[in-house]
């Protein structure tokens, strides 16, 4: 039996004047799943990340999500029905404190009426607060709760992001090139923790350009080039299949490998 | 040359405080509209005029107790500060890529919109009331004489500090302790950040307008029953002090702001000891250009930081 089908993308389209970005993208993610989106530089990814999360609309084809069709969607009510991001240039609240910065993802998710937010709720109120700390100690940051969020190291703050996404308890998570600015032992204990949030039943999207990574921990790899889906298999199939070799190695003469 | 401790010092400083007091809360609403927008809202001074405008408008038609004047003129404050978000900023405003929020013609534009808004609204008031002061009832004005030891207060004084230390309190423990107070935050620290865990930008954005223009409208209503004068044009002077007072409170810190305000208002009611009262609106302007030669980052900013 197959798992239910978390997001769908069919035909999914998105041009700027006359570059077309995304061009015709079918894609789906089951629950459970852990999914890499690999691409070189310009290949689409960020842009079809954009169009998935709701930042960018499509010029055409449709984002389905847990059944419901979200193009046209606004962000946080795309995040409200569950999907949660991180950014690959963070975008943490750096004037706030740790605690904070992870509870306004409960309060997101939870919503904040007029009513709610300002006054009453005593019950809503604990279960943002329950919520902000189960996600500070998945990611190991309890111990900082009281820090403001610019004084945690880049390492941290990447951390920070991901529990910020987890506290709205996400269906869907995805990763916006987690490993960019890590080195090698900060790669390594992030593919663990990734694979730890799947082993707990996550759903997690990882966009990456870390190929070493995505190959290493994800179970199934699509492969974006010049904004069309070339590939979409297991690891070791998409690391032979011909065509992602030639879009990744005809390029990699002028282009510096990340 | 008066002695420094004399009664009269300390009456100018007492004066200087509220008169702060009542910049810090115009200046709030400034601080709050540009750490979220990073625009600076030039209609704010007329938010002011219709505060002070609609309390007298309330005490002409039925006298109702003060806190009523007060809580009814932030009520149409907050209202009218909705109305101007709908109006000038947000058919203006465009989140939707990275391009579009670091986007100065976007600012520049807002500022233009905001201008208009401003000079419509002082010209409709200006048709409708005629730009002359306004006869307040003598039973509203809060100039009752209160005689502390050498001190000579007014009922005004008193009111307005009071009020505003509730005002500035309450702001406080809204930013802080409630939820509406941590999207705000997280709105200003990071639009992009907030919108992708769930918060409405939009909705957050129309809450601090109105919170911003309920405190300038309640200053509007307390300065004009404390002077004695309501008129379409009342607004302009205190936007500027505001201004003043965001700029060299460091443009997007609360605390900053206030304190400057309540700088900028001792130091006018002192000088007055020394220069001609006409001269004293060169205090702020002195003040502004010396905070932008010599701190541009303001008085207590700290580098902020840009989306």
């Amino acid at each position: 039996m197959t798992a239910e089908t978390l997001l769908e993308v069919t035909a999914l389209s998105r041009a700027f004047g006359g570059l077309r970005a995304v061009d015709d993208v079918s894609a789906q993610i089951r629950k459970g799943e852990l999914v890499g989106l690999i691409g070189p530089n310009g290949a689409g990814k960020t842009t079809l990340f954009n169009l998935i999360s709701g930042f960018t609309p499509p010029s055409s084809g449709t984002v389905v999500f847990r059944g419901r069709t979200i193009n046209g969607l606004k962000p946080h009510q795309v995040s409200r029905l569950g999907m949660a991001r991180t950014f690959q240039n963070l975008r943490i609240f750096p004037n706030m404190t740790v605690f904070d910065n992870v509870s306004v993802g409960a309060v997101g998710a939870l919503g904040y009426g007029l009513r709610h937010g300002f006054f009453g709720g005593r019950a809503r109120a604990e279960e943002i607060s329950a919520r902000t700390w189960a996600a500070l100690e998945r990611v190991g940051l309890a111990g900082v709760a009281g820090e403001l969020a610019a004084n945690l190291s880049y390492g941290k703050r990447k951390y920070l992001e991901i529990a910020r996404a987890l506290a709205t308890d996400p269906v869907l998570l995805i990763l916006d090139e987690p490993a960019a600015g890590l080195n090698d032992t900060e790669t390594a204990e992030l593919a663990r923790f990734i694979k730890g949030l799947h082993a707990e039943g996550g759903t997690i999207l990882l966009v990456e350009h870390d190929m070493g990574l995505v190959m290493s921990i994800c179970e199934r790899v699509m492969v974006l080039a010049s904004g069309a889906k070339i590939a979409d298999a297991a690891p070791a199939a998409v690391q032979a299949d011909p065509a992602v070799l030639e879009a990744y190695l005809g390029i990699a003469d002028d282009e510096e490998v990340a | 040359m008066p002695d420094f401790f004399d009664a009269y010092f300390a009456q100018q400083i007492i004066n200087g405080l509220s008169l702060g007091l009542v910049y810090a809360l115009v200046a709030i609403g400034f601080t709050l509209i540009f750490g979220i927008l990073n625009v600076v809202n030039f209609a704010h001074g007329e938010i002011y005029t219709v505060g002070a405008f609609a309390g007298l408008l309330l005490i002409v038609g039925a006298a109702p107790p003060l806190l009523a004047v007060v809580l009814f003129a932030m009520a149409v404050g907050a209202a009218a500060g909705v109305g101007l978000e709908r109006l000038a900023f947000r058919p203006i405003r465009r989140f939707s890529d990275e391009a579009s929020l670091k986007s100065r013609a976007m600012r520049e534009a807002t500022l233009l919109s905001s201008l208009a808004v401003s000079i419509v609204t002082r010209e409709l008031m200006v048709h409708f009331f005629s730009g002359e002061m306004q006869v307040i009832p003598q039973a509203a004005l809060l100039q009752e004489v209160i005689a502390v030891g050498p001190l000579t207060l007014t009922n005004g004084n008193l009111f307005i500090f009071g009020a505003s230390v509730v005002m500035l309190g309450g702001l406080q423990f809204m930013l802080y302790r409630t939820r509406v107070g941590l999207s705000i935050r997280a709105v200003s620290n990071n639009v992009l950040g907030a919108r992708h865990v769930g918060i409405d930008t939009n909705r957050t954005i129309v809450a601090t307008f109105a919170i911003g223009s309920a405190l300038g409208a309640a200053a509007g209503i307390l300065v004009g029953l404390y002077n004695g004068n309501i008129f379409p044009y009342m607004g302009f002077a205190p936007g500027v002090k505001a201004f003043v007072a965001m700029v060299m409170g460091g443009l997007s810190s609360i605390p900053g702001a206030v304190i400057s305000a309540l700088l900028l208002g001792v130091s006018e009611s002192v000088a007055t000891d020394f220069i001609s009262a006409g001269w004293k609106d060169m205090i702020a302007y002195g003040l502004l250009v010396v905070t932008l030669i010599f701190f541009p980052q303001g008085l207590f900013g700290h580098g902020r930081e840009r989306v």
